[in-house]
């Protein structure tokens, strides 16, 4: 499902087309609703809002990053989402809920891929 | 995990430990020795002995096991202690979830408990590793009986889809893929060996010795080869009389065949130092140990107050809150110590310095997800002869399933489904309750074909949508260890935080407590000065 979806992506990729939009809120709703809500407004004290954001919308490098590597209290989706994937969703959020930033192409996203890793982000079966 | 302590700038042993001995008293003196490898038992064992608090006022934030560890010893002091919990229960992330208990995640639906009664799922911390000295000092206290926790299981499965070959994509008992993989790597070396291929590096009676190991570790044949052993199991188990007399031995699996599996991957020389083997668990559900805590200072604790803001001078720390009825106030003190996550309290109004406020932002907090799902019949145990432990599964949204240590041979049971982190554990928790249930029955089904007409009900937990704790527990980086975390273990002012989140056993329960048993003796050495 994942590779199918990743490839019809990046088949299309670069281009904001209806159905990679549609691509980007199915991948938002999966991934990233849970905390920052389906309306993209957040939960205030705890999740930040998108719908508005100017990080979400601002220098293409923020939003890429933080998807990436995470922030906080956001995890890093660098190991479990292809930079097609990641540059759907955020061209998803910078296009949804009366956002209007540029769509960001797999390869800004490939371009920003780091080795950088936070304490036990290694795959692990067990932790506490 | 190495050492616990960092000594730079050439501070030397002998002045490190002279310096804690001055500020803790032997407690600290002897855990500092212990952590600078001297080898006295366990890292902190015992809280510090305090004396003379002199009913200084001191207001601690949070009833977790921290909070609650800071209140009962500085209490047993002397000090005049006051907690505020936001919920209306204490023990924070110390939770059990049984019939009646409820919990709306952030965004979430209202999930209540309905298990039967008798059974829970700690969705919180489950699990004691036998060194934690410092929690099992606390269930001694407060009488709280322990049982054992099954941490590893010989017996039971391993279930790797995305290997390859035969032995992928279904349960394999993980003795079998030791006994096998560990007997066919001795087999080869043993065999290298004695064709002389380490004939420069080892003297001829290390040799000897070396091969003597292998034979001894893979269960070798005389002739160097493994061929199986009695404990991956029988075909055919042996019994009474003649038949079934001896039984009938296993066949190993083919080394590559395993190899190909990635199975191995479950397997290390020794487990890892908080993985250990032998572990326990409080009878009845972790909250056992919250409730010991709230029997001996229940009293102190305000619930349902939320602290809105925190201020500090010279003279005293003031905390504003709202109560449960809505209606505000403030409580005024002489110190704070403050047990909130850094997830939250980087969220908050406190009045700190701005290095100790950007120290606060530089922590990431785990997302972690996990549910229980209430069986009607023990098939993990009267059809498949497992009796606790985990199922390793590589599909990172289950990670791992794991079955009771507890009710042994009892009509019903609560498996653990699924304990996800991180990426995935953000894509499951966006999932209905309803749905989370279904996804856990879906992957437990392909381990045991019993599995989804068994169950009847579930509770999940996903901690990054929890309310005050928005998170499992703190993940440093590197760099944040180095900068940050030394600079949040200092009280700014009058205010001292403490918590897992400062400590180097993230997560775990004795983390809470030595941080707090560290921080009350900092703050008791502070008031003796003055």
């Amino acid at each position: 499902m994942r590779i199918a979806l990743s490839l019809a992506v990046a088949l299309t990729a670069l281009s904001a087309t209806p159905s990679l939009a549609a691509d980007g809120q199915h991948l938002f709703q999966e991934n990233c609703s849970a905390c920052h809500q389906v309306t993209g407004k957040g939960v205030p004290g705890a999740f930040p809002a998108l719908a508005g954001s100017k990080v979400a919308q601002g220098d293409p490098k923020d939003p890429i990053t933080r998807v990436l590597n995470g922030r906080g209290g956001m995890p890093a989706f660098g190991g479990e989402l292809s930079d097609a994937e990641i540059s759907s969703i955020l061209t998803y959020v910078r296009g949804a809920w009366g956002n209007k930033a540029k769509p960001i192409a797999p390869t800004d996203v490939a371009s920003l891929r780091t080795g950088a890793k936070r304490e036990n982000a290694k795959a692990s079966l067990q932790a506490h | 995990m190495g050492s616990q302590f960092m000594m730079g700038g050439g501070v030397s042993r002998r002045r490190f430990l002279e310096g804690l001995g001055g500020i803790g008293g032997s407690s600290l003196l002897m855990a500092g020795m212990s952590a600078l490898g001297f080898g006295i038992a366990s890292a902190q064992a015992a809280p510090p002995k305090l004396t003379g608090g002199g009913g200084k006022r001191v207001v601690v934030l949070g009833a977790g096991v921290a909070g609650m560890t800071s209140a009962y010893e500085l209490s047993r002091a002397g000090y005049d202690v006051v907690v505020l919990e936001a919920r209306g229960f204490a023990g924070g992330r110390c939770q059990t979830a049984r019939k009646g208990f409820q919990l709306t995640e952030l965004g979430g639906e209202t999930q209540n408990c309905d298990f039967d009664d008798g059974l829970y799922i700690n969705h919180g911390p489950w699990r004691i590793p036998y060194h934690h000295q410092s929690t099992l000092h606390y269930t001694k206290e407060f009488n709280v009986p322990l049982e054992i926790f099954v941490n590893d299981n010989d017996n039971s499965y391993v279930m790797f889809d995305k290997g390859k070959g035969p032995l992928a994509g279904k349960p394999v008992r993980k003795g079998q893929v030791a006994a096998d993989i560990r007997g066919a790597a001795a087999e080869m070396l043993a065999k290298q060996v004695k064709q002389g291929a380490l004939d420069q590096q080892m003297t001829a009676d290390d040799r000897e010795a070396f091969i003597a190991y292998l034979v001894h570790e893979g269960y070798l044949t005389n002739d160097l080869a493994y061929k199986g052993t009695e404990g991956r199991g029988f075909d055919v188990d042996p019994g009474p009389g003649v038949v079934p007399g001896p039984g009938k031995p296993s066949t190993p699996f083919p080394f590559t065949d395993v190899l190909h599996s990635n199975a191995w991957r479950t397997l290390s020389s020794v487990t890892a130092y908080d993985q250990q083997r032998t572990m326990f668990q409080p009878v009845g559900g972790m909250d056992r140990i919250a409730k010991g805590f709230e029997g001996a200072i229940g009293k102190l604790i305000r619930y349902n107050h939320v602290v809105k803001k925190l201020r500090q001078n010279d003279k005293g720390v003031e905390v504003a809150y709202v109560d449960g009825d809505g209606v505000s106030g403030v409580i005024k003190a002489d110190y704070c110590i403050c047990a909130i996550p850094l997830s939250v309290l980087r969220q908050m109004d406190i009045e700190v310095s701005k290095p100790f406020k950007e120290a606060i932002g530089a922590v990431s907090y785990a997302l972690v997800g996990k549910i229980g799902m209430q069986m009607k019949r023990r098939f993990w145990e009267e059809d498949h002869h497992i009796y606790g432990g985990h199922i390793y599964y590589d599909d990172p949204d289950i990670n791992s399933m794991a079955l009771p240590s507890t009710g042994w041979q009892s009509k019903k049971g609560i498996i653990l489904g699924y304990y996800q982190f991180g990426a995935n554990a953000a894509k499951v928790s966006a999932l209905s309750p309803a749905e989370r249930q279904a996804l856990s029955a879906k992957a437990g089904s392909k381990v045991f074909p019993e599995f989804a007409d068994n169950v009847e009900t579930s509770f999940s937990a996903a901690w990054h949508r929890i309310e005050h704790n928005l998170g499992g527990w703190a993940q440093w980086s590197d760099d944040a260890r180095k900068d940050a975390y030394p600079l949040l273990c200092e009280p700014d002012g009058r205010i001292y935080l403490t918590g897992e989140h400062l400590s180097y056993l993230t997560g775990w329960q004795a983390g809470g407590i030595e941080s707090a048993w560290q921080q009350i003796a900092k703050l008791h050495a502070r008031v003796h000065a003055a």
